[in-house]
């Protein structure tokens, strides 16, 4: 399967970006590890008649922690970079632990944590070469009208299949998002819009360029969840991420957010209030982890049915949290 | 008889270098002046007529060179001479979703799928089958005309008198199980390079070299043949470096032909490589298998009768699937010892990609059955299920009621090593909670007895031809595809000849140089090709020793060849030095190219002159000059045909399940269930394999382990999921084999029967352990957490429904009914076939775009 044909874009600056950005406004893509985009552009997803790479501005890499305790994160900073740091591990463990379950070390190398926020939802009828969806009569998502996934609905199902927003969610994490008119920071969760197709609020001219962790979210202790085939490569099926911090045996803040499961990674709502001020047992984990299961709403998108993945949602809030008490 | 120099030993594959460093060449690393890129049209259809496919948009664009269409190679070819059901391209009818329509072949590999949008088809879809059971119910519209009931083949044996034996158990099990289908996955993806050579005399195309990732190099030639109707001696067929085959190339796969119909009509070459979905497509592999399985036992664990009625879900075209269903009921047969056997085989045509042999063809299904069944019986007994299987033991050597020979039959060993190496008796029932060990064994043939062809010409032949300076050249039909048959044959010529593996150059598969080999599948390689490596071995040597024996004045038999030297050995050992003072003895472990013409020449002159008197010893190159100033041109040949009396009884299809010989396994796998979320965890299996003799212990270890790794992707993870004909999974990526992290510790552990017939003893290692390893694992699946799984693979959720199934909880669905309004098939409500919507922003090649377009006059 050929790459279609685009012309290579290789600015050094942001500035530069954004500028070739909104020269070539709604025909262009941007690369950045290329792991999610370059495979959808030889399945002819998309079909750009330019590419701007902006692996080589190299402000945009790195893990910055502020004076005050937050963290600046470069929107290329690789997966790798983000597992390993020893700083995010000790102050940000639930981001390392999600950045390492992503894909295979090979696809971590690559894949950038800008990408990661960015990267498209996913769907089994979407994900496939031209010729494929060619078979299916293609799908609401890319070159058709109709869902395979939610039959007669008008809306696109495709699940956001990220590892590391769910834990950037439950950080409170801000980005910030760059064009030739204009910066703007805004919150991670409103970042996406919760429909398949138009998934993340982002316009054609726009880059993100960095992620921000404010200092009152370092030092939770933090556990990410994935549900996966193997071991290894796969995209989460479902995946759970939580944070909490206790005071004096009793919780004085938490956050559960869920990825793969629906259009968007979401934080479950009233998992926070369920939680503050109660000592976590097994029943107070059980009672979120329904809660969670109710805000997952999977559909066939992926390998394994929606129902167990649902399940999975349960047992693994249930777990993250368990695991985070102790 | 373990006083070997070269055989039993761990030496490195001959081809190991080029394959790590990156300079071995596989078929797509090939290219040759002027090649040109082929492209193939698929159909999106599972089962459609061609009312018309117009190409001539697609011939004008520029860069393409050819378009091809099923009418430019219209002769019928298929792996089976009872089986030529499959075209070049389609003719006038699609049958599954993928099959070949056209072929573009254009400069570049871009221009060639720019110039496939550009070939306008009309179909006329056909109502489409893709269940078995409902395939066997079709009363119209057939897929193939010929086939009525969509039935490719049934057959119905009994051996014994079943029935009665029945009547006879004291107890009685019976079930169903179901197999999904699964694909072999190869590394490489298939790919043929095809190039004409101008016939100097008529300046049409005339000689055609085909380069392809072939397990099967003398087939492709035959079968392109047929299809070019050329002479088989006007193709030359090369297998490159194979990066994997278990039996995805072990018949001609469509591209093969394709590319030589496009060469031949661009006159140019063409190279196909196929995209991994293009692989998933082409398919051949295990089909999805219905066993209802019944088997009686008496009170002390022997089983008196067994009945298993196979229903296999075949997909479009034949391929091998007559011997798939064969093997199915014939390997119930030579593992244990079964007196009345029942077996009503159905292979059934439905409108998917084809299935055809893989890896433990035939048997794994029925094995998985089998195996499972046996372990639910042991429980019923109240006996221990390693017991059960050691009660049934065959009395070897004997012949089964289903007519197999069997020789050599390691199994009680194989058993023996895996209990106590597994500790089975101190920790079995004792593991901790949710952990749980599990015992199953499984057999293979070593190569049919019975060729596909049905000629009495020989399965494997050989030709070795000797240099003057000592070194060899193996001549070998025999296809590495990554099993290491050019070692085994290197290593055999060098243990026959008593010389070191330097010496030994193989030139293999390549039909213009190498004698004829039916090729690389059912595991035949090592047993036939092995046997007429040594037979060509042994030729040559005679020849060789018949000159030493005249020059050291003894018989045949004095003489000793190893370590590079012949030596005599009813010579006084003090003899030797005196020879000393020749220089031209070269000592044993003198590099090969450290050796100097002069030496050669000079020991050929001391060879004429009259020698003082005879010698004790000679170098290898002094007793091969001997030879060749002797005979002239030292060459020798071996072939192999499997005896008689190992091909098998009279009945309806007796010809598949016969071997020369069985290898045999058996297998504990120790696993843990994880009771809330379903994933099982394979933590170590031990796998024992009876293989004859180890020729290259290294060797057979990685097939031990590359055998349950594959059948562990088969019991947990690996599964071909459908949609109405239309393939969900077809990449690597969702189509899910085990990766490194889920690799359990594979305890591999060789069982050396030394087989009577075998080269050393030798058979079969590729195959047989694949079968065990399912079984074992729903076995310890059962002893960890108490459920039986009769569907594989065992995907969590799988796990997880029975699991609360047993403890009565909350139930899974495991159908896709979230959503209630799901249509249980989708082109009820979308798909291609009633696709009327309109979409904002509908594709170019959206086929209600076309309609639309076609409506309002509309043309490009
Ligand atoms: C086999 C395989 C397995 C995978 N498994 C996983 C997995 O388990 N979990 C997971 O989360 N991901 C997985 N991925 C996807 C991917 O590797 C990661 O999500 C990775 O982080 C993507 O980053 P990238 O830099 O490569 O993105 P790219 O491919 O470069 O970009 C992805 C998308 O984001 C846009 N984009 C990228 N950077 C920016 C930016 N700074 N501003 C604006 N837009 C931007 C691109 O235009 C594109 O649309 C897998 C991919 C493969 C091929």
């Amino acid at each position: 399967m050929s790459l279609p044909e685009f012309k290579l874009l290789r600015p050094r600056t942001v500035r530069e970006a954004v500028d070739l950005l909104a020269q070539h406004s709604g025909n262009v893509r941007v690369l950045a590890g290329g792991t999610d985009l370059v495979p959808s552009m030889r399945q002819k997803l998309f079909e750009p008649q330019y590419v701007v790479d902006i692996r080589h501005i190299s402000v945009l890499n790195g893990i910055s922690p502020l004076r005050d305790g937050a963290v600046e994160i470069g929107a290329l900073t690789s997966l790798t970079a983000i597992e390993r740091s020893p700083y995010l591990r000790q102050h940000y463990s639930v981001l390392s632990e999600a950045a390492g379950t992503v894909a295979s070390p090979v696809l971590r190398n690559m894949g950038t944590i800008g990408g990661n926020i960015c990267l498209d939802t996913r769907c089994l009828w979407y994900n496939q070469s031209l010729q494929w969806r060619k078979s299916c009569g293609f799908c609401i998502k890319k070159d058709g009208d109709l869902c395979h996934v939610a039959p007669g609905g008008t809306k696109c199902w495709a699940a956001f299949s990220g590892d590391t927003p769910p834990a950037l969610l439950c950080l409170n994490a801000d980005i910030e998002i760059v064009s030739a008119a204009a910066i703007r920071r805004v919150a991670l969760g409103e970042f996406y819009t919760g429909d398949g197709v138009a998934y993340r609020k982002l316009q054609s001219g726009e880059l993100v360029t960095r992620v921000f962790l404010p200092a009152a979210s370092a030092d939770y202790r933090g556990v990410y969840r994935k549900l996966r085939v193997r071991g290894s490569i796969d995209y989460p099926l479902a995946g759970v991420a939580v944070v909490l911090k206790r005071a004096n045996g009793h919780i004085a803040d938490a956050r559960v957010a869920l990825t793969a499961v629906n259009p968007a990674p979401l934080l479950v709502t009233g998992a926070t209030a369920a939680l503050l001020g109660n000592v976590l047992d097994e029943a107070l984990a059980e009672a979120v982890g329904d809660m969670a299961a109710k805000t997952a709403k999977p559909l066939t998108t992926s390998a394994l049915t929606p129902e167990y993945r649902r399940e999975m949602i349960r047992v693994f809030t249930k777990r993250a949290l368990l695991a985070a008490a102790n | 008889m373990s006083d070997f120099s070269i055989i039993g030993k761990p030496i490195a594959m001959v081809d190991a270098a080029g394959k790590t460093t990156g300079a071995g060449k596989y078929t797509d690393d090939l290219s040759v002046a002027g090649m040109l890129y082929g492209k193939i049209l698929h159909s999106p259809h599972p089962h459609a007529r061609i009312v018309r496919v117009d190409t001539s948009r697609a011939a004008k664009l520029p860069g393409v060179v050819a378009v091809v269409t099923g009418k430019d190679a219209p002769n019928p070819y298929g792996i089976l001479p009872v089986g030529h059901d499959e075209r070049a391209m389609a003719l006038d009818k699609v049958r599954y979703v993928g099959d070949n329509v056209a072929c573009v072949a254009a400069e570049t590999e871009f221009i060639a799928e720019q110039a496939l949008e550009l070939i306008d088809v009309e179909y006329e879809v056909l109502p489409a089958y893709f269940d078995p059971e409902e395939s066997m119910k079709a009363q119209s519209d057939f897929i193939h005309d010929n086939k009525p009931q969509n039935i490719e083949k049934d057959y119905h044996h009994v051996f014994g008198d079943p029935d009665k034996a029945f009547t006879e158990a004291d107890y009685v099990a019976e079930a169903r199980f179901i197999a999904q289908e699964v694909t072999h996955a190869a590394m490489e993806p298939h790919s043929t390079l095809a190039s004409f050579e101008i016939d100097s005399q008529t300046g049409k195309p005339g000689r055609l070299t085909v380069w392809s990732s072939t397990q099967v190099p003398y087939y492709l030639q035959h079968k392109l043949s047929l299809v070019l109707e050329m002479p088989m001696s006007q193709i030359r067929v090369i297998k490159p470096l194979v990066g994997g085959g278990f039996g995805g190339k072990s018949e001609v796969i469509p591209l093969e032909i394709i590319a030589a119909v496009a060469a031949r009509a661009a006159q140019k070459p063409v190279k196909i490589t196929y995209t991994r979905e293009e692989v998933f497509l082409a398919h051949r592999g295990r089909p999805r298998t219905i066993v209802d399985l019944k088997t009686g036992v008496k009170n002390d664990g022997s089983i008196t009768a067994v009945k298993a009625r196979v229903i296999q879900d075949g997909g479009a075209y034949c391929s091998y699937g007559v011997v798939t269903i064969l093997y199915s009921g014939a390997l119930l047969g030579a593992l244990y010892d079964i007196p009345n056997i029942q077996y009503d085989g159905y292979r059934v045509l439905t409108n998917k990609p084809v299935c055809g042999a893989m890896r433990g063809h035939g048997t794994v299904n029925v094995r998985f059955a089998f195996e499972s069944q046996l372990d639910e019986i042991a429980l019923q007994l109240k006996m221990d299920s390693a017991e059960i299987r050691r009660r049934n033991l065959l009395k070897a050597p004997c012949i089964t009621v289903n007519g197999l020979r069997v020789q050599s039959y390691g199994l009680p060993e194989c058993i023996a090593q895996v209990v106590t190496r597994s500790q089975w008796n101190e920790r079995k029932g004792k593991l901790p909670k949710s952990r749980g060990l599990g015992i199953a064994c499984s057999h293979y043939v070593s190569g049919a007895a019975n060729s596909i062809i049905r000629s009495d010409m020989p399965h494997s032949t050989v030709n070795i031809k000797i240099d003057r300076d000592g070194g060899i050249v193996v001549y070998t039909g025999a296809s590495d595809i990554g099993q290491g048959s050019d070692t085994m044959v290197a290593q055999i010529a060098a243990e026959v000849l008593g010389c070191s593996m330097a010496r030994v150059k193989v030139i293999a598969a390549d039909t213009d140089l190498t004698p004829i080999d039916i090729g690389s599948y059912s595991s035949r390689v090592t047993f036939m090709n092995g046997n007429a490596t040594l037979r060509a071995a042994q030729d040559v040597k005679k020849q060789i020793a018949t000159a030493a024996a005249r020059k050291m004045d003894c018989t045949l038999d004095d003489l000793i060849f190893r370590d590079d030297v012949v030596v005599n050995k009813r010579a006084p050992v003090a003899a030797t030095p005196a020879n000393g003072s020749q220089p031209t003895v070269v000592h044993a472990e003198a590099s090969v190219s450290g050796r100097v013409e002069g030496q050669i020449l000079r020991g050929s002159l001391q060879q004429k002159r009259k020698d003082e008197g005879p010698k004790a010893r000679l170098s290898f190159e002094e007793a091969v000059v001997a030879a060749i100033d002797f005979h002239g041109a030292l060459s020798g040949t071996g072939s192999y045909a499997p005896p008689p009396e190992a091909r098998g009884g009279k009945h309806k299809g007796a010809g598949v399940g016969p071997s020369p010989a069985y290898s045999y396994s058996a297998q504990v796998a120790e696993v843990s269930v994880d009771e809330e979320t379903g994933e099982v965890t394979v933590h170590k299996v031990w796998a024992s394999h009876d293989c004859g003799r180890a020729l290259n212990p290294t060797s057979v270890e990685g097939q031990i382990i590359g055998s349950v790794w594959m059948g562990m992707g088969q019991a947990l993870t690996e599964e071909m999921v459908w949609k109405d004909g239309l393939l969900m999974n077809p990449g690597l990526l969702e189509y899910r084999s085990p990766s490194s992290v889920e690799s359990p510790v594979v305890e591999a552990i060789i069982v050396e029967s030394v087989d009577p017939e075998g080269p050393f003893g030798a058979k079969e290692a590729s195959e047989g352990s694949l079968a065990a390893t399912i079984p074992a694992i729903a076995n310890a699946i059962y002893d960890a957490v108490g459920i039986r799984l009769r569907e594989s693979p065992f995907t969590p959720e799988r796990v997880l429904s029975a699991l609360r199934a047993k403890k009565k909880q909350k139930h899974i669905n495991l159908t896709e009914g979230v959503d209630p309004t799901a249509p249980t098939t989708f082109r009820e409500h979308g798909g291609s076939l009633c696709f009327k919507g309109k979409g904002p922003e509908r594709h170019a090649l959206d086929p209600a775009r076309r309609e639309a377009q076609v409506a309002t006059g509309g043309a490009d």
